[in-house]
Formats: C-alpha cells, sequence, structure tokens
C-alpha cells in the first residue's frame, strides 16, 4: 500500500518574463559535478486549520515569485561552441510534483528510511533531449493528518547542498515577507591577481594531484545496495568526542572542531567495519569554499572543493591523529590553492566525464548549512532536514549536518550512506555507541527494489 | 434631428441599390484585393486639399443649403418691417377649433415620433478578466510541455512550434490551471473551476467599478462557445450573486468567436422590450475542456492560439444611465455566410481518427473571412459612411456602369467613418488580412496587435481587451466612433459601431494597467524559439 501518493506534475514558470538572449556560463567547479545530483527535504508541521491544498497552493504561488530572480534555475542546459555546458536562460520554468502521504508529519518521522524518503523528492535522470530536461525539481507533499514535507532536487551541475539550501531561504523568506533577505549573485568564481612570475606557480599540488586523478577515472558501476542512516548527537556527546579528539600533550595546537571530530570519529568506525588492518580506509573531505574565496552569501553555483585525506599509519582507536589528519588538510585548502585548482582545472580542454565522488568515503562538511531558517510561516520552523548527494557509489558517504536545536550549540546531525550490512554493524560499533546517540533514520531491513524514478 | 431625417432616408434608398453593386464590386477581384492607386494621383498636396474641401462640402450639404434660405428669409422680415409684419399676422384667421386641431395633430405626431424611436441602449462600464500571473505560459515551456506528451510525434511537435513562432503571441499570454499538469488534466470539475474564476472575478470586477448591485439585473446574457454544462454558466452567476428570481437569463453557446456581438445584439432588442432595464453581458471562452491532445495539424492550432480571458459589460437604457456611461451603441451588423458548405465546414468541431475531439480549420478559412467581412461591410457601409464616401464611391460604380469600365473602382475610405478599431484578436494572419483589406494604419489595428501580444486569442472577449488598451492609452475622446468586428465558427462576421458619449480619463486598474508603459511592441515576425 503505497504511503506517498501523487496528486498531479507541473511545471512552475517565473512571474516575470525573462528577456531573450540570456545565457549563464557554467564554472569548472559546476561542470565537473556533471553526474552527480542533491535531494534535499525538509519537514514542517502546519497549523491545524489548514485546509488540504492550500499550503501547496500559497508555495507554488511563492515560488513563482522567486523564481523570477532566479532565470538559472528555469533555464535549459546547452552546450557552447567548445563543448562545455552552460544554461541557456529560456524561461521554461521548473517541474513540481504535488503528492499526498498518510498519516503525519511526526508518525513518518518516526518510522522511516531512505527509500521512502526518497519518495518524497522527485528526480528525474537527465534524458536524451537535454533541452527539455528541467534541471530543478520541486516535491511538496502534503500530509493527511498534518504536515508538509517540501522536497528540492537539483543537478549538481548548477548548484550544491549549500547553494540549494540558500535557494530554499530565499524561497521561505518569499513565501513569509514577500522579499528575498539574500538576493542571488550569479558570476564566476574569483580569479587569481596576477602576481610576480617568480612565485611558485602551483604552490600546493596535492589538491591538483587529487583532481587529476580522479578525472582520469572512469565513472564507477553501481555494487552493492547502499543505505542511509541518521545520527542525532548532542551537545554534551559532540564535546566530549571533541576531547576525545584532541591530541594528548598538545595544549596548543587548536581543539578540532566538531566536523573534524565527528568526521575522523567516523573515518575511524567505517575503517573498522570494512575491516581494514593498516591505516585508515582512503578518505576525501568535501568543504565549501565560500568563505575562503570570499565569495558574499548570496553567490549562487557551485563552491565545494573536494581534498583527500592520507589514512596510512593511523590505527584503529586513533581518533585524535585522525582528527589531526583531517585538520591538516582543512588548513592546506587556502584561497591562493583553491585558485590553482580553478586555473589549472580550466586549462584543462576536454570535458568532466568522471564522477567526482565515487571512489573513496566521502565526508562532507555541511554543518553550517542554513536549512532550520528557512520559515515559511511564522513560528513553524523545519523539524528535520535530510540531504542526500547522489548517486553513492564509492566507499560510502558521510554528511555532518547542523540539528534544530539552537545555533552555536555543538550538536550535529550526521547522515551516512553505506551498504546495507556495513550500516547496519557501524550502528553496534562499540566506539560510536560509547556516545550514545540518538537514531533518527534507521537502514531499510527490506530488500525492495530501487526507487523507481520515471 | 432634420437633418438626420434626410440623411437617413437617402442612405435608406440609396442602400438597397447600392448593397447589390457593392457586392458586384468587391467579389470583382478575387481575392478582395486594393488596387494600387498610380502614385502621381494619390502624392498630389493640392488633391488633399481639393478632397478635404469635397468631403466638408457634400457632408454639410444641407447646411450649404439651407444658410442662403435663412438668409433670404430674413432679408424679406427686415425689408418688410415690423409693422408689416403686424398686418401679415392680423390678417391671417386663426378660428379656435383650427388652433386646438393643429396644436393637437403637432403633439400627437410628435408623441408617436418619440415613442416609435428605438430606446438608446448605454455602455456603462465593462470589465476584463486579468488571469493570475501564475497561469503564465511562456513559449519554452509550451513547447516543453507538448514535447513531453506528443514524445512519439515529433513532427506534430515541430508544427507547433512553428505556429507559435509566426503567431503574434507574447510570454505573458496565460492557460487555465488544468493546463499546466503533465499530461493536462481536462475534467468537468476543472472546467467548471476555471469558468468561475474567470466570470466570478470579471462579474465582480465589474460591480465593485459601477456599484451595481446583483439585485438589480434585469437581464443576464452569457457566452462561452464550447464549455455548455447543465445547469448552464448563466445559471452559475445567478447562483453565486443570488440574483432575482424573475431575471431574463439567456446562455449563448457554440456561436464561436462572434458570440460576444451577437450577446449585444441580443441585449439590445430585449433593452427594447424592457423598459428602465439593466443588462449585464458576460463573455469568455473556457480553454479547459477544448485542449486538443492528439496529432492532426488542423486541430493543433487552436491549442497554440487560444487562451484564458473572459469581459462583463454592463448595459442599460435608463435614462440615470446616461449620464455616467461611456459609449452608446449606434448599430450592431450580423451577416451569417452559413448557407455555404465550405464557409459552414471552416471552422468545425470533430474528433480525429483516434477519437479525441478538437476543432479543425480549414485551409479556407482566411478567403471565406474575406467574404464575410465583404458581406458585413456592404450592410455596414451605407449606415456608417459619410455621405461624401457614399456619393464617390456611386459616381465611381456609375461611371464603371455605363461610361467607361476601366475606371478604378472607389473603395470607401472607413477611417472617416470610424476612428478607433476594435478586430477581433484571432491570430495575426486575420488582423494583417483586416488591415490591408480596410487600408488601415499601423496605430488602428495597435490595439489588436498588443491584445493578441499580451492575452493571446481569448475568443469572444478579445475586443473588450482591445477598447480597454485604446482607454489605457488615453486615445479615446468624446464622440469618437469605435467599430468592434469579430468573426467565428458559421461562419459569422458580426460588428457594432459605438459611440463615446464621455471623456474618459486613462483607468488606474484594468488588465493593461500595470504593462501598458510597455506597449506598444515591436512584434517580429518570427520568434526564435
Amino acid at each position: 500500500m503505497a504511503e506517498v501518493s501523487w496528486i498531479c506534475k507541473r511545471t512552475v514558470v517565473s512571474t516575470k518574463p525573462v528577456e531573450a538572449g540570456k545565457f549563464c556560463p557554467l564554472s569548472v567547479l559546476d561542470r565537473i559535478m556533471e553526474h552527480n545530483h542533491v535531494r534535499v527535504v525538509l519537514y514542517y508541521r502546519c497549523p491545524k486549520e489548514r485546509k488540504a491544498g492550500e499550503s501547496i497552493r500559497m508555495l507554488r504561488e511563492s515560488l513563482a515569485e522567486l523564481l523570477s530572480a532566479y532565470p538559472i534555475v528555469t533555464g535549459r542546459l546547452l552546450k557552447t561552441a567548445e563543448g562545455h555546458w552552460m544554461i541557456k536562460c529560456n524561461d521554461a520554468g521548473v517541474r513540481m510534483v504535488e503528492a499526498r502521504a498518510k498519516g503525519s508529519v511526526d508518525k513518518w518521522l518516526q518510522n522511516f528510511d531512505r527509500e521512502k524518503e526518497l519518495n518524497l523528492v522527485h528526480w528525474e535522470p537527465m534524458f536524451h533531449k537535454l533541452y527539455f530536461w528541467s534541471t530543478f525539481y520541486v516535491q511538496l507533499t502534503e500530509f493527511e493528518e498534518g504536515g508538509l514535507a517540501i522536497g528540492l532536487s537539483c543537478g549538481h551541475l548548477l548548484s550544491d547542498p549549500i547553494c540549494v539550501t540558500i535557494f530554499i531561504k530565499a524561497w521561505a523568506d518569499m513565501t513569509l515577507n514577500g522579499k528575498m533577505v539574500t538576493p542571488p549573485l550569479f558570476h564566476r568564481l574569483p580569479r587569481r591577481r596576477q602576481c610576480n612570475e617568480t612565485t611558485n606557480p602551483q604552490p600546493f599540488p596535492e589538491l591538483i594531484n587529487y583532481y587529476k586523478s580522479t578525472l582520469e577515472k572512469p565513472v564507477p558501476v553501481v555494487q552493492a545496495k547502499q543505505t542511509t542512516i541518521k545520527i542525532a548527537f548532542g551537545d554534551e556527546m559532540v564535546r566530549s568526542c571533541i576531547a576525545m579528539s584532541h591530541a594528548p600533550g598538545s595544549p596548543d595546537e587548536p581543539s578540532p572542531t566538531p566536523f573534524q571530530a565527528l568526521a575522523g570519529l567516523f573515518w575511524v568506525g567505517i575503517s573498522k567495519i570494512k575491516g581494514l588492518k593498516n591505516g585508515l580506509i582512503t578518505m576525501s573531505i568535501c568543504l565549501d569554499m565560500r568563505k575562503v574565496l570570499g565569495l558574499d552569501k548570496g553567490f549562487f553555483g557551485n563552491c565545494m572543493v573536494y581534498n583527500q585525506v592520507p589514512g596510512d599509519g593511523i590505527e584503529e582507536y586513533e581518533l585524535s591523529k585522525a582528527a589531526n589528519a583531517i585538520r591538516e588538510v582543512v588548513d592546506t585548502m587556502d584561497a591562493e590553492g583553491i585558485m590553482n585548482l580553478i586555473e589549472w582545472m580550466e586549462g584543462k580542454a576536454d570535458q568532466f566525464s568522471c564522477l567526482m565522488n565515487g571512489y573513496d568515503l566521502i565526508c562532507v562538511n555541511l554543518e553550517h548549512v542554513d536549512s532550520y531558517s528557512a520559515i515559511f510561516e511564522d513560528n513553524f520552523k523545519p523539524i528535520h532536514a535530510s540531504y542526500y548527494i547522489e548517486p553513492t557509489v564509492g566507499e560510502g558517504m558521510i554528511l555532518v549536518l547542523p540539528s534544530p536545536l539552537a545555533k552555536g550549540s555543538f550538536s550535529r546531525v550526521v547522515m551516512i550512506t553505506l551498504p546495507e550490512d556495513e550500516a547496519i554493524n557501524l550502528l553496534e560499533d562499540k566506539l560510536i555507541q560509547q556516545f550514545s546517540p540518538t537514531i533518527l533514520m534507521m537502514a531499510d531491513k527490506k530488500h525492495t527494489t530501487a526507487n523507481s524514478d520515471p | 434631428m432634420l437633418q438626420s431625417l434626410i440623411t437617413h432616408s437617402t442612405t435608406q434608398k440609396i442602400s438597397l441599390l447600392e448593397s447589390n453593386f457593392w457586392i458586384t464590386l468587391l467579389t470583382s477581384s478575387p481575392s478582395f484585393k486594393m488596387p494600387q492607386r498610380s502614385p502621381e494621383f494619390s502624392g498630389s498636396v493640392k488633391l488633399k486639399y481639393v478632397k478635404l474641401g469635397y468631403q466638408y462640402l457634400v457632408n454639410h450639404f444641407l447646411t450649404f443649403l439651407l444658410v442662403p434660405v435663412i438668409a433670404g428669409i430674413l432679408l424679406e422680415l427686415i425689408r418688410l418691417g415690423p409693422d408689416e409684419i403686424a398686418t401679415l399676422w392680423k390678417s391671417l384667421q386663426f378660428d379656435f377649433i383650427q388652433i386646438l386641431c393643429s396644436s393637437y395633430l403637432i403633439i400627437f405626431i410628435s408623441t408617436l415620433y418619440f415613442v416609435s424611436r428605438p430606446r438608446p441602449v448605454y455602455l456603462v462600464d465593462y470589465a476584463c478578466y486579468k488571469p493570475p500571473v501564475t497561469c503564465r505560459v511562456p513559449f519554452s515551456c509550451f513547447m516543453e510541455h507538448s514535447r513531453l506528451i506528443l514524445s512519439t510525434e515529433p513532427k506534430s511537435v515541430e508544427f507547433q512550434m512553428r505556429i507559435l513562432e509566426r503567431s503574434g503571441l507574447g510570454e505573458e499570454t496565460c492557460l487555465p490551471p488544468a493546463i499546466h499538469y503533465i499530461p493536462p488534466a481536462p475534467s468537468m470539475e476543472a472546467a467548471r473551476k476555471e469558468a468561475e474564476m474567470v466570470i466570478f472575478s470579471a462579474v465582480d470586477t465589474l460591480f465593485k467599478k459601477t456599484g451595481l448591485e446583483a439585485k438589480d439585473v434585469d437581464i443576464l446574457i452569457v457566452n462561452c462557445s464550447l464549455f455548455s454544462p447543465t445547469p448552464s454558466l448563466t445559471a452559475m452567476v445567478i447562483n453565486k450573486y443570488k440574483m432575482r428570481g424573475d431575471i431574463k437569463s439567456f446562455n449563448l453557446s457554440g456561436m464561436g468567436c462572434s458570440a460576444g456581438m451577437i450577446s449585444i445584439n441580443l441585449a439590445r432588442d430585449l433593452l427594447q422590450s424592457y423598459p428602465n432595464s439593466i443588462a449585464v453581458v458576460v463573455s469568455t471562452e473556457i480553454i479547459t475542456p477544448n485542449y486538443y491532445q492528439g496529432k492532426e495539424r488542423s486541430m493543433l492550432l487552436p491549442n497554440c492560439l487560444f487562451r484564458m480571458g473572459g469581459a462583463a459589460i454592463f448595459l442599460s437604457n435608463r435614462r440615470s444611465d446616461s449620464i455616467r456611461a461611456k459609449y452608446r451603441l449606434l448599430h450592431v451588423v450580423r451577416t451569417h455566410k452559413g448557407a455555404d458548405d465550405k464557409a459552414y465546414r471552416c471552422v468545425f468541431e470533430e474528433e480525429d481518427p483516434e477519437g479525441k475531439s478538437g476543432i479543425s480549420l480549414s485551409k479556407d478559412l482566411m478567403a471565406i473571412a474575406g467574404e464575410a467581412l465583404k458581406s458585413n461591410i456592404t450592410t455596414i457601409g451605407p449606415l456608417v459612411l459619410p455621405a461624401s464616401e457614399q456619393l464617390l464611391f456611386l459616381i465611381s460604380l456609375m461611371g464603371r456602369k455605363f461610361f467607361n469600365p476601366k475606371w478604378k473602382p472607389y473603395i470607401p475610405d472607413f477611417k472617416q467613418a470610424f476612428d478607433h478599431f476594435c478586430i477581433h484578436a484571432g491570430g495575426r494572419a486575420v488582423i494583417d488580412e483586416l488591415q490591408k483589406n480596410l487600408q488601415l494604419s499601423a496605430e488602428h489595428v495597435e490595439a489588436s496587435r498588443m491584445t493578441l501580444h499580451r492575452f493571446g486569442n481569448t475568443s469572444s472577449s478579445s475586443l473588450w481587451y482591445e477598447l480597454s488598451y485604446i482607454e489605457a492609452k488615453g486615445r479615446m475622446r468624446k464622440g469618437n466612433r469605435v467599430w468592434q468586428i469579430a468573426f467565428g465558427s458559421g461562419f459569422k462576421c458580426n460588428s457594432a459601431v459605438w459611440k463615446c458619449i464621455k471623456s474618459i480619463e486613462i483607468p488606474t486598474d484594468g488588465p493593461w494597467s500595470d504593462c501598458i508603459d510597455r506597449y506598444p511592441v515591436d512584434i517580429p515576425e518570427v520568434v526564435k524559439l
């Protein structure tokens, strides 16, 4: 018995027409993510007197209003003369699916898994005639007994999860107040200022090497069925994890951030589950570079960079070494290095046909993503937020997300995607258990077929 | 009054004579083409003044006749002197009975005249429906939907794209919500919802604008060609606004895009029978049930052109409304070419070989429209053209008949009869044809072209959007005459002539209020998609 049933699918267009002949180029960081897509689900409670369909209608109208400021979202993919992707702003709109779900949103959140959650966010893989393929999909699901789920999916070519969250926040501002707090900015990534010839042109080759090696790999094939679990760590638990990750005997070194501590914890844990004996599994971290590059908050596009963290020589239970290794890599990713990388990538004339996060264990830092301030109606904050970066075909993916509690707290929510049996084993691991986290979403127990994408 | 009586009888006499000749003349050229005037003839400035002088002379002929007569009488009176006039007056023997009978006769004749005069029909105000911006359909969205729905018929999709590129529509036309779904969901409930949305919005705006109350409406006419549920749309309006039990309601369906003029005609006739009455006419077209989902090319055209729209019009024959009324109805002329088989079948609703129903447009549509227009012009010409044009035409006719058949036929200049033209925005081709045949300038057809661009073909209500455009541009002056022409299935050509009786300020609300500053726009021949 299907819990989520479709009402209809339609296209939402902006309220103001786009002038003809507008094109938006995509940066190298955008184009490298061609084979990925992002899915976000936000859950809300609704006022009791709300009639069926009213929330959806209200949101649809405010989305149409918002899209007038985002011609790139309503455009379609086209290839430039050089063979790179770009967006033609042809005012074609975004697809919207309206659906209905049984029960209430709270009941749903007590008993849901990856498969059920992905039913709340519609996605259509790129089809042959790309000019008619919408890059953004919105799904609005009303719960019969109260509540609303907003699902947004988009090609990673256009935006990363942080950008998607900014878009949702702008939508919330538009619905609540009729105007955006942070209007979007569409511009190129910053360029390196012309400097002396004498300086070393590539001071940080590791980053470029990592990208180089990834680009040369073929697109991997999906192997074992993956599942996602969601774990919440309270403020106290994260603090104790940080304390544990802090290398003893080096009080001058800065304390690991919650991301570094949790990433280190799961790195160690997952390596153990996978049965690695010498050292930890290769992990890549993915960080937001907006602050590093000095970009404005409204920047629209991809700005997350991956880098590898070497795991050799770290034994299991050596949490502090793991966290330290991560911190070292984070520190090397500065503006200079990123701009070098961008320059190098732009120099590569061929297209990027790799899958960026398809090999190693990936750990993405989304802890400062602003999803809980996307308030569509007074006094109704999101009660839950889920993020997915698909497809997950590598060793696994860890997303460190903020928690719904007060800002400034160290509590975090972690979403981990692993092959099914590994996920179940991870939950029972002693190292994880000692922090007594709350399990928000369990692994899919049933062996059913994968989500059917229309 | 005397002058108009004489003009009327003159035109009556010559109209019969003329109509046959007009038909012969206008059908002489195969596709109603305007014969080219030789350049030196029309380029001469001196001739222009001769023409103006001639027009002034003929149109005010009676004034010119009467002036010397009155002058003569005055001179005679002055010459006679007051004493002589007094003696003349006393010599007339007036009997009391004679005076009484004469005055009784005069009073009787004048009463008979006033009573038998047709009641004037005033258009107090009208309101056009402005679709919500969320129903907007840009070209790219329309083409995408078409591609997704007709994925197995790329040729039909290509055809639709070519039509859309050349259609003259803009990016802000609107389709009802049910058509935005993939695939479209045209249920009866959705059609009713659209009808409620359009009609109630237009009627609410009309009531608010004019201060009219629902209980005061005596006659209600709704015309919607393709959607005709039971109970009728008229009953829907009466139910929503709780109108009176003795209201005279009429629902016209199946009459095509010219049904708006038919409704006005019906309202006028009813207002002759019922004194002191108010009539509300609602013209609309409900798109939801008629979105063709098959692949026949002749039936895909309406999908590309028809858009959501509606208008509500407040007509009255009450004297108290004559002060605030904007227009007065002068003439309504209806011509029907249904007797001809080709005309009857040229806009035909039928099922395609796959059983999907749609409206098929035949390839002779323009030719038949031309024929219908000729008939309409033939009838309306004598009613509206000034005497100078009619005389010229008569002379040219006589000349061709009796002297030299090689004389160029004279096409009367309708621009002298009317100040504004509202041509049904049926499609770019219709407007182009009429502009060419009636020799109208770009400004005359601007209202029609811009309505087609902004609102698409809204069927019977498009004439009201065009009138609204002219008012929004501030071009309507008191005393201006407007000609509204509509074509429709059948094949019919109906037109109405209105006279502006009040100076009209530029409206602050209305369908054009937020975009009139952007118009007129230059509409390219082909929009590249």
